[in-house]
């Protein structure tokens, strides 16, 4: 279990992060200015060590441009990223690259993510050899060891020296979670890691992310858009929409009330294996509109099923509800939801 | 598609070959090995020139008239030349320039291609647009004219030589080297070495220049042809450097001194046949290489029906084929005892072993299972659109009293698509992209009622798309401003463009976001209502099957597990491997729910276990189950499953089932 006492492994404030849209030749001939895509729009939260968050939302939220910021593969427009206590923007390049040992990825596709030339070993031993730790060939040959072991390749001797394609896709996956476990990280941030696996396999690599959580306190975020996974695994989650968050709290506490549209939505279309408990699902019209066209006030309101009148034209902070459970909608506090009642009685 | 045919090949097809089969594939292929064998000849040749050649060709000897153009004899097998000198000696020490001037050639190409190549590839961006306008200058420009120009203002020597032909070489490999780099650095491994910290020198050396490497080299091999067939060039007009024999320096000296006019034709058709020698040697080495590293595209194999049309096969009698007989009214479709097999190396394996199933009218049907089970194989030998290699071996496919495998292309066509259609997973890849959706719709319908005139079809294109939530104006657009979601609906839309009866959806939203999973789902529910439509789910969700299906067919390595009602499968699964699947499948509403893998891997086709497919990470295994397949045993409720547990009489096993239900099911 996450321990909430101890200082955050990370701590992000108001990320934001902006693409340049692209200007065609009429657009420049006619001095449009670009039009700027705003992928992530002021995220923040924070992860305890042990802590497995969930970040969730359909294609195009945001949730997987978050991640690669935090792992410094895209630059930030602004923001901060606080690892470890030390602000990722202040440090030198050397500093940054010690930083950057303590946060690992563990990528969606294990089919992909492997060098197929590279033998497991190899592999595993990339990142020690790029960041110059483990020293001597022993000292590395004793970490890939233990990373294999860690990542439940046991014996690690008998995966070792294979290619990548003489193995399945779960012991793939696992290869890749080794190669992240070998610099001893305090975070690993995992896109989508099982969503490529068959479903008989998925169960365990999710076992594994848990229990290096909960045995060696490795923090993870999870970065994923099946809640169902997410109500097994995560301690927290944080909903994303449009480049923001729009719900965040215990996993449990959000999936069972939840507090935003979205997030209802959302959880009610999660397909249940259950015949005998089908309901009806919240089912959104259209898709997701376009970042680079983000609706005024509350991004949400033109598919919103409660939207009234003040939406449009108020955005919604995250409204505290108690227990680090917040939503960013106007209906969670008292005053917009007598107006939004007061509306509705004047409708009917 | 493809992808999930793959997954259900032989051996899940490696990224790239480990290295030490690519030698032995390239001297398996007759164009290789033949082309191996020509360059050794030649090299051999140029290495032992001194002690192969009967004269030396460079020592100044005293010349008569009557040496002059000797016919060949014991003496000068080949004759003599213009100066006197034996013309096989000649050859045989010519070897070593043209092959000298080829190779070196041929390595300064492929240094300036690579470099340029990688670096365009890798930066991109601004660089690498200025490197491929330098490049495409180079390759426009005429070569031979520019040598020429280069050797005769610089002299020619053997360096010069060589240097200019290398340095004017190496545009196609440089363009080859750029396209390769530009798709390894997408590629998934690249990233995941930046995201743990690696430099730009790390990852070209490590990760991009061994997947490039191959490409290069082959080329190279290629570029060593066209180098000697400069060097012969430049040596025939007179460029060649004058003090060294080379195969085109005979030439020219042959053509210049009156050979032809002395009727001498030794000293011409020998220089001429050993630049044929090397050349092809090359080519063949070259293109082999390339075959070998780059293999292009297979044929889809959708496109068209490999296997001849076939007598309707017979059922294998010794295959019980019991069925639970359930609803009075006759089913719609019967699939009875399909088996499939896959052609391999090691000989045919069994893709889908023995699966027999029912779909009655307006029923939705859902065919589970993860890769390699052959669910997909199932619909597609069905359908018969089997990949290229597989082959339906026996059983039927009984569609309102036809069966399907037995019927001519002509009648097939009628029945597929009008009447039984499919909508695949990834729709992205099923729409024509340079046509309009509406035009797509609208000649799938003309092709099954070619009575309907163009306007009429366009009408009911336009409602049919509305019909699935495609605004009809959006009709007049192209796929590639939809997005997936979209595309979808509009693969639902042809698939309904002929009223069918059934409806096959392969993974109908496995690409798509949740919410527009749910959308789709609930517009096929929609329409199968509206339409009276018999549905079959092919799907590896079980959540979208309990949501959604009537009746769910849990199928492993080719056999169909388990078929029960929905409601009572997830309720009481029967078999171990379904038990099992449900054990490890989150459910939202049940977060509490520890769940559990299953241990092991699904079996692969071309070493499926000889009893129950399952037995190897079933939890009750026992002696049987290793030795003999179980056969499908009729339950109550119309339920089966294939699993001696289950067996009547055998109770002991049955007790052991009845406790290894899940505790919350």
């Amino acid at each position: 279990m996450p321990d909430a006492g101890r200082a955050p492994v990370l701590e992000v404030q108001d990320l934001r992060k902006q693409f340049r849209g692209q200007r065609s030749l009429v657009d420049v001939l006619r001095r449009r200015p670009a039009r700027h895509v705003t992928a992530v729009d002021g995220v923040s939260f924070d992860i305890r060590p042990g802590e497995v968050l969930a970040l969730v939302g359909e294609s195009g939220c945001g949730k997987t441009t978050t991640g690669n910021l935090l792992l410094g593969l895209l630059p930030a427009t602004a923001g901060k990223v606080i690892l470890d206590g030390r602000h990722v923007g202040s440090l030198s390049n050397r500093d940054l690259l010690r930083l950057r040992r303590n946060v690992q990825m563990i990528f969606q596709d294990p089919y992909e993510s492997l060098n197929p030339r590279m033998r497991v070993r190899d592999i595993v031993a990339e990142p020690l050899r790029v960041h110059r730790v483990g020293g001597t060939t022993a000292e590395i040959d004793g970490r890939v060891r233990e990373a294999l072991e860690q990542a439940g390749l046991k014996p690690a001797d008998a995966y070792q020296h294979r290619l990548p394609f003489e193995l399945s896709g779960g012991q793939r996956q696992r290869v890749v979670i080794a190669a992240a476990l070998a610099l001893r990280p305090s975070l690993l941030v995992a896109d989508e890691p099982v969503s490529m696996l068959d479903v008989s396999i998925r169960a365990d690599i999710l076992n594994l992310l848990r229990s290096l959580a909960d045995e060696h306190g490795i923090s993870v975020l999870m970065i994923t858009h099946d809640l169902s996974t997410v109500a097994a695994y995560a301690d927290r989650i944080a909903v994303m929409y449009l480049g923001r968050i729009v719900e965040i709290g215990d996993a449990r506490t959000v999936l069972a009330d939840p507090q935003h549209p979205y997030t209802r939505a959302l959880r009610s279309v999660v397909p249940v294996p259950d015949p005998s408990a089908r309901r009806r699902p919240v089912i959104l019209a259209g898709e997701t509109p376009d970042p680079s066209r983000i609706p005024s006030g509350c991004r949400f309101h033109p598919r919103c099923p409660v939207a009234f009148e003040a939406c449009p034209r108020v955005d919604p902070p995250l409204y505290e509800l108690g227990e680090g459970h917040r939503a960013a909608c106007l209906l969670v506090e008292p005053e917009y939801r007598a107006a939004a009642e007061r509306e509705r009685l004047q409708e009917d | 598609m493809t992808a999930l045919v793959e997954t259900q090949a032989p051996a899940a097809a490696p990224l790239a070959p480990p290295r030490a089969g690519m030698l032995r594939t390239l001297l398996s292929r007759p164009m290789g090995a033949i082309g191996v064998a020509m360059l050794l000849v030649a090299l051999v040749v140029a290495v032992a020139a001194p002690f192969l050649a009967p004269y030396d060709p460079y020592e100044s000897i005293r010349v008569t008239v009557f040496d002059i153009y000797q016919k060949p004899s014991a003496a000068h097998l080949l004759g003599t030349d213009d100066g006197g000198h034996d013309v096989l000696s000649a050859l045989i020490y010519g070897a070593r320039v043209s092959l000298l001037v080829g190779f070196s050639a041929a390595f300064i190409s492929f240094l300036i291609g690579g470099l340029v190549g990688i670096v365009a590839g890798y930066r991109g961006g601004r660089t690498g647009a200025a490197l491929m306008r330098f490049t495409d200058f180079f390759l426009v420009v005429p070569d031979l004219a520019l040598q020429i120009v280069i050797v005769a203002i610089a002299g020619p020597s053997l360096l010069n030589i060589i240097l200019v032909i290398g340095a004017l070489g190496w545009t196609t490999s440089a363009r080859l080297v750029r396209s390769q780099t530009l798709s390894v650095r997408e590629r998934k491994f690249v990233l995941r070495a930046r995201a743990i910290g690696a430099g730009d020198l790390h990852i070209l050396r490590r990760h991009i220049l061994p997947q490039v490497l191959p490409l290069m080299i082959a080329n190279m091999v290629l570029v060593v042809s066209l180098a000697i067939l400069s060097e012969s060039t430049l040596a025939f007009i007179g460029l060649g450097d004058p003090t060294l024999i080379s195969w085109g320096q005979m030439l020219n000296f042959a053509f210049d001194r009156g050979a032809v006019s002395a009727g001498a034709w030794w000293a011409l058709v020998p220089p001429g046949l050993a630049i044929v020698w090397v050349v092809l040697g090359t080519t063949l080495l070259g293109t082999a290489l390339e075959d070998v590293l780059n293999p292009r595209l297979k044929r889809h194999h959708l496109e068209r029906e490999r296997f001849p049309r076939r007598r309707a096969p017979a059922v294998d009698p010794q295959r019980p084929m019991e069925l639970p007989q359930g609803a009075a009214t006759a089913p719609l479709l019967s699939v009875r005892d399909l088996v499939v097999e896959f052609e391999s190396p090691s000989g045919p394996m069994r893709a889908v072993d023995g699966v027999s199933f029912d779909l009655r009218r307006g029923e939705t049907i859902g065919l589970v299972g993860e890769s390699g089970s052959g669910k997909t194989t199932t619909v597609l030998a069905m359908l018969r659109l089997l990949p290229p290699g597989g082959r339906v071996v026996s059983g039927q496919v009984l569609f309102d009293g036809d069966d399907l495998l037995a019927l001519g292309p002509a009648e097939l066509r009628a029945v597929r698509w009008s009447r039984l259609s499919i909508v695949f997973q990834g729709a992205m890849n099923a729409l024509n992209p340079v046509r309009t959706v509406g035009d797509q719709v609208a000649e799938a319908i003309r092709t099954h009622e070619p009575g309907i005139g163009r306007r009429a079809a366009a009408v009911r294109g336009r409602e049919l798309l509305e019909r699935v939530g495609i605004p009809g104006r959006r009709g007049r657009d192209y796929p590639h401003t939809y997005s997936g979601g979209m595309r979808q609906r509009a693969m639902i839309a042809l698939a309904l463009a002929c009223d069918p009866d059934v409806i096959i959806a392969d993974e109908p939203t496995t690409a798509l976001d949740v919410m527009i999973q749910a959308q789709i789902l609930e517009l096929l529910a929609r329409l199968s209502a509206e339409l009276g439509m018999a549905t079959i789910m092919v799907t590896h969700d079980l959540g979208i099957v309990g949501e959604r299906c009537d009746r769910v067919l849990v199928m492993y390595g080719g056999i169909i597990a388990e078929e029960a009602e929905a409601g009572r499968l997830y309720a009481h699964p029967q078999h171990p491997y379904t038990q099992a699947l449900l054990a490890s499948f989150p459910d939202v509403a049940h977060p509490d729910r520890r769940l559990v893998g299953i241990a092991g891997v699904p079996p692969r086709l071309d070493n499926m276990p000889p009893g129950c497919p399952f037995a190897p990470r079933c939890p009750y295994v026992f002696d049987r189950c290793l030795a003999e397949r179980p056969p499908a045993f009729p339950l109550t409720h119309g339920r089966r499953a294939s699993c001696f547990l289950v067996e009547p009489g055998h109770e002991r096993a049955a007790a052991a089932a009845v406790t290894a239900e899940p505790a919350d099911a």
